[in-house]
């Protein structure tokens, strides 16, 4: 079990909660009645009231790392500036993320059915993906300047990679038998990709899809350092070169926050939009 | 004139260099409303010719008619209802949304009536699926989806129902109810059906005609009329007449091996 794992390296943090009067038996107990929440919850617990009491403890200077209880009081002592930064590093990522999903699954579908495109394609789209985004990034600024539309389109080259392949795959990874059976209808091209093939390719395309939205806020935030005057990316930079570390990492968080919430909104869209994927056990008859 | 021709018709598949002869010279041809099994070992091309008289592939040589016209016009005027070897359902359907979608598609060539909706259910309901309308195809155990398969078949509207070995995946003891339920919704439905298979028991038990086939090439060995009496329920499997048959069928196929 990881969490007792967790414990067992964090020996000192664990025995300084049984001098404070909270068991380790006891937190676990505890961890175990609140179900699936439980021990996610104790992780956390452990990991940054650790890193508090480490910080205190060893008088670590806040300048290399401060604690959680500073970085909290810098974040909500000025909250809604980092929200007004984080809403548009957000628009950023979420506009960038929607652009290279829809040219993804364009090319998905033109490629999924022509072999030859996909020869004349793929090639660039691998080596769009292999170059590494944040080379790119200085010089689209120089193309588009300071505003968010450069930042949007390197979320967007970012999001287009993982999707393409998804949906390729998706799209081409039919049950034979099905197709068959659409064939001896007499079924168009169309019916059967809006029948078959794209029902098909949503376990694909929400898996890449949750990958995509934490590369399309990273892709926001390094486009944001090559040059921005707004964003949480913008601000870690200006923060960090001022040598203001609490507020740097109240930046951070937000960006962690960020993707926490990116990520739970798509998981809710994918387990309504696949109630039929799970695997659930079949009955006997 | 006969429902379904299949005239001389050959095909060969080529695969890395290599050519396999998969049908020489087939003909067959079958009355309207009648049960046809195909059977012979495997490689005989059985499958092969069933998909060629439903159009998913086309003759090298020769020439299949389907009502007059040809496969892929007859395909057009949904004239097939197609039962593949695993059940085709669609994971994200309900069992009665899966059977809608036959009417779903090339609405040109027709679509559901109410009453046919309401013969989708009936024919779930008397294969004892009546209680899973609304569930979906991962609730419902391999037996269960093929009997949704085959009663979709028949549900369709189309009259001429092509089976490819829609038991083989199944235990014996389902495989044999299977076998009794689609005899009885036939009886009802009087459907013309191509039944792909190996069983002989099978073929027999279902067919007015089975035709025998050898491998490599695929060829036609002998077309058996099967003069059981009908309506044939599970009893008949005892009888001396459909054991006759049986082992007729078991020796032209073992003749085959021998050489």
């Amino acid at each position: 079990m990881t969490t007792q794992q967790n414990a067992i390296d964090n020996a000192a943090a664990s025995s300084r909660i049984r001098e404070t009067g909270i068991g380790w038996h006891k937190a676990l107990g505890a961890a175990r009645r609140l179900g699936g929440y439980g021990y996610p919850a104790l992780a956390f617990v452990l990991l940054f009231g650790g890193w508090e009491l480490a910080v205190r403890l060893f008088r670590i200077n806040p300048l290399t790392l401060p604690a959680p209880s500073g970085i909290l009081n810098a974040l909500f002592s000025d909250f809604s500036f980092y929200l007004d930064h984080a809403g548009v590093t957000l628009y950023e990522a979420i506009v960038g993320f929607v652009i290279g999903s829809a040219l993804a699954l364009i090319g998905g579908v033109l490629m999924a059915h022509s072999p030859a495109l996909e020869r004349m394609l793929l090639p660039i789209a691998v080596l769009a993906n292999v170059t590494p985004i944040v080379a790119i990034a200085p010089l689209l600024i120089i193309w588009f300047g300071f505003g968010s539309f450069p930042k949007m389109l390197i979320a967007a080259i970012i999001t287009f990679f993982p999707m393409l392949v998804n949906s390729i795959t998706g799209f081409r990874s039919i049950d034979q038998n099905n197709y068959e059976y659409l064939r001896s209808l007499h079924a168009s091209k169309a019916e059967i990709f809006f029948k078959l093939r794209l029902p098909n390719s949503l376990p694909y395309l929400f898996s890449a899809s949750k990958t995509c939205i934490t590369l399309s806020v990273i892709g926001a935030v390094v486009a944001e350092w090559s040059g921005a005057d707004k964003g949480l990316g913008n601000l870690v930079m200006v923060f960090s070169n001022y040598m203001q570390i609490e507020k740097m990492f109240a930046a951070i968080a937000m960006l962690a926050a960020m993707g926490i919430v990116l990520t739970a909104v798509i998981r809710i869209v994918e387990q309504r939009a696949l109630y039929w994927h799970s695997s659930t056990q079949t009955r006997e008859g | 004139m006969t429902y379904i021709s299949v005239n001389q018709v050959s095909k060969k598949f080529r695969r890395r260099g290599q050519v396999t002869e998969a049908l020489r010279d087939i003909a067959i041809h079958l009355e309207e409303g009648t049960f046809v099994s195909l059977i012979g070992p495997s490689g005989c091309g059985k499958s092969t010719l069933l998909r060629i008289i439903g159009g998913l592939e086309t003759a090298d040589e020769g020439e299949v008619l389907v009502e007059g016209v040809a496969p892929l016009e007859a395909q057009s005027h949904k004239r097939f209802g197609f039962v593949p070897q695993a059940p085709a359902l669609f994971p994200w359907r309900t069992i009665l949304e899966n059977m809608r979608l036959p009417f779903e598609v090339n609405r040109k060539g027709g679509r559901q009536t109410p009453e046919q909706t309401e013969e989708a259910k009936e024919l779930l309901h008397s294969v004892g699926l009546g209680d899973f309308l609304n569930a979906y195809p991962k609730e419902l155990s391999g037996g269960m989806q093929q009997r949704v398969g085959i009663v979709r078949a028949f549900a369709s509207g189309a009259p001429i129902l092509l089976m490819d070995e829609p038991f083989s995946a199944l235990d014996e003891i389902t495989r044999e109810r299977i076998r009794y339920q689609l005899m009885e919704i036939w009886d009802s439905h009087k459907k013309t059906v191509v039944f792909v298979t190996h069983s002989i028991r099978e073929a027999v038990f279902l067919s007015d005609k089975v035709v025998v086939m050898s491998s490599r090439p695929g060829r036609v060995t002998e077309i058996v009329d099967i003069e059981l009496p009908r309506p044939r329920r599970h009893e008949l499997e005892e009888t001396e007449e459909y054991l006759r048959y049986v082992h007729h069928i078991k020796g032209l196929l073992r003749e085959r091996w021998e050489h």
